[in-house]
């Protein structure tokens, strides 16, 4: 209705449509359009090289590098994915994966919590010292602890790959710092003191109270957890010795640096391998990414 | 449930519930050492313990069987003299620069530009932007050695037939080397940060940019005198963030170039690596280790010090 007005212009009318453009939040103006293209254009390098290895993926072996610049393959196919999981343990590497950074996050999920739960909601002696000594854990490379972990791991028997695999990732201080913080915001003393008045045991009021209420935090540093233990490279490289104990990102090592320039094998297989995660952060993106942020922005 | 039924005595006056805060029972008082401790035990455990160990290993020689054999300082010393480790030292200052000058102010930059009022799929920009951090390192290297392929690969493809320009050797020339990991190392880390420095843009108060505007500053201004200053939580909590990653890096040099060609790309937890589990030098990877851990320890406390961050209040 408003189009039609303004292309017919008479004394007083356009006023009114010509008000309500000025006041209208995204009005085109050249800034805005070269912010828009900027950020398009940044948004295609961050997308093309991830498409570009789904349509290798499904592209004959002499096209993945015949054809580089073609993102809709000429050729599609699924032979790629068939020769990998027939020729490969794919899914024994994926299974490895997924199964120690589940028991990794859960565990960590929990220890987080707790140990967060203690920072926001109590007042001890010590707590000041015990949460720097906390923090400070965070810059402690692991490329230092790399070796005699190995070491004191092997030499006490407890190399075993399910336990080994799992340690390094249970106590992130990262994950108590976020937890302590969403607590302080988010859970009034008032209902800690109503629960304690009815008789609830403090491990009771985590259990019952808490941990009901974290559930939004609690999903975030489950995925960040998982992410960190399913992406993690070089512990599992050092530590993982047997073929049939790798996990995936090994076997994905080995058979690109073993057969030459396979990509018609790896592409799939990290395909398949980013495909679930993918899946999982856009399903829970909104509580990740705020549930990473929130700690940081109040330090 | 049971918040129901004591919702009178939560209204009971409140310094009734302090006296009883006081007068805490010994089990409440327990609690949160009770409630801390898994996390400690895990932390000596599989932190202090090793750090121990490995201030131990780098006093001794030691080639994983048989007993260590002390050997004092002498493991310091060869790094000293060790051209592969000061290579490797010059390579992961250039990742942690690159790091502090290139990826964080980047990271700041989109945020700025994610936070213009008003815009639109402002969600899908910042979702996108992440996504590098949600795949493995071994699928990202994967993805960028088939595109920087010198004869086959997507970039060289590209520049050839829009420019003509000659193949470059995006992983075996040592320079353009650097520049491929530390331009993948953008990629991948560069929407991770934006999250965070987006939040602390977004909890800026209006009223101060309104403020600096009555006062006649610009965009430039109003960035240095309110956006900086307002964010430095946040930004702290980058810088020290990116600093530790970037002086630990591993996976990138690693999957991508095998920290060649030659050593053109060897960060200093690759030289750990390699001096421990291809030479069994368990000792001088060990010493390799602890001098990492002393710099870089000390470099991120004087960063949280000078920054004021990690404070349980």
């Amino acid at each position: 209705m408003s189009a039609t007005t303004v292309t017919t212009p008479s004394a007083g009318a356009p006023a009114a449509p010509r008000g309500r453009t000025t006041k209208a939040p995204s009005r085109l103006t050249p800034s805005r359009a070269a912010l828009y293209c900027l950020l398009v254009v940044l948004l295609a390098i961050f997308v093309l090289p991830m498409l570009f290895a789904v349509s290798g993926s499904f592209k004959p072996r002499a096209d993945i590098f015949g054809e580089p610049l073609r993102l809709i393959p000429s050729t599609a196919t699924l032979e790629n994915y068939r020769s990998l999981l027939s020729s490969q343990p794919f899914w024994s590497w994926f299974g490895m994966s997924v199964g120690v950074a589940t028991v990794a996050t859960v565990v960590s999920v929990f220890v987080c919590a707790l140990a967060g739960f203690a920072f926001a909601k109590y007042r001890f002696r010590g707590k000041q010292l015990l949460f720097t000594i906390m923090f400070s854990s965070l810059s402690v490379p692991f490329a230092v602890i790399l070796v005699p972990l190995f070491v004191l791991l092997v030499k006490t028997g407890l190399g075993s790959p399910y336990f080994a695999l799992i340690i390094p990732w249970v106590a992130p201080a990262f994950g108590i710092f976020m937890m302590q913080q969403y607590i302080v915001q988010s859970i009034p003393d008032e209902i800690l003191e109503a629960a304690r008045i009815d008789g609830c045991t403090e491990f009771g009021i985590f259990l019952r109270v808490v941990l009901p209420l974290l559930r939004p935090s609690l999903g975030a540093l489950g995925v960040w957890s998982f992410l960190q233990s399913y992406n993690s490279f070089l512990w599992p490289l050092v530590i993982v010795s047997d073929v049939t104990n790798y996990t995936l990102p090994l076997g994905l090592n080995i058979l690109y640096a073993s057969e030459n320039r396979a990509f018609d094998l790896v592409l799939p297989g990290a395909v398949l391998a980013s495909v679930p995660m993918l899946i999982v952060f856009l399903v829970l993106r909104k509580q990740l990414l705020e549930g990473l942020s929130a700690g940081a922005v109040k330090g | 449930m049971t918040t129901t039924t004591t919702s009178g005595a939560v209204a009971a006056p409140p310094q009734a519930a302090r006296a009883r805060t006081g007068g805490v029972s010994a089990a409440t008082q327990r609690a949160p050492y009770l409630f801390i401790a898994p996390f400690y035990v895990l932390y000596v455990l599989f932190m202090i313990v090793p750090v121990g160990a490995a201030i131990y290993l780098s006093l001794t020689s030691w080639v994983g069987l048989g007993t260590p054999t002390f050997v004092g300082l002498d493991n310091y010393s060869g790094l000293l003299t060790d051209s592969s480790f000061w290579t490797a030292a010059g390579n992961s200052g250039i990742y942690v620069a690159f790091s502090l000058l290139v990826i964080v102010p980047c990271s700041l930059l989109i945020a700025q530009a994610l936070n213009t009022k008003g815009l639109r799929a402002r969600d899908l920009f910042r979702v996108t932007f992440f996504v590098p951090m949600v795949v493995s390192p071994i699928v990202v290297a994967l993805i960028f050695s088939m595109m920087l392929d010198r004869e086959y690969g997507l970039v060289n493809s590209m520049l050839y037939s829009l420019f003509g320009v000659p193949g470059i050797d995006w992983l075996s020339d040592p320079e353009w080397a650097k520049v491929s990991v530390s331009f993948v190392l953008l990629w991948r880390w560069v929407g991770y940060l934006t999250i965070f420095f987006l939040a602390g843009l977004q909890a800026v108060p209006r009223e101060l940019y309104e403020a600096a505007e009555l006062d006649g500053a610009g965009a430039v201004r109003k960035f240095t005198t309110v956006t900086l200053p307002s964010i430095k939580p946040v930004t702290a909590f980058v810088v020290v963030t990116s600093f530790i990653s970037a002086a630990q890096l591993f996976d990138e040099p690693y999957l991508l170039t095998k920290g060649g060609p030659g050593e053109a790309t060897l960060s200093v937890a690759m030289f750990i690596y390699r001096a421990a589990f291809e030479r069994q030098q368990f000792g001088y990877a060990a010493a390799a280790g602890v001098f990492l851990f002393v710099i870089v320890f000390a470099v991120s406390q004087l960063l949280n010090r000078a920054l004021q961050i990690g404070r349980a209040s």
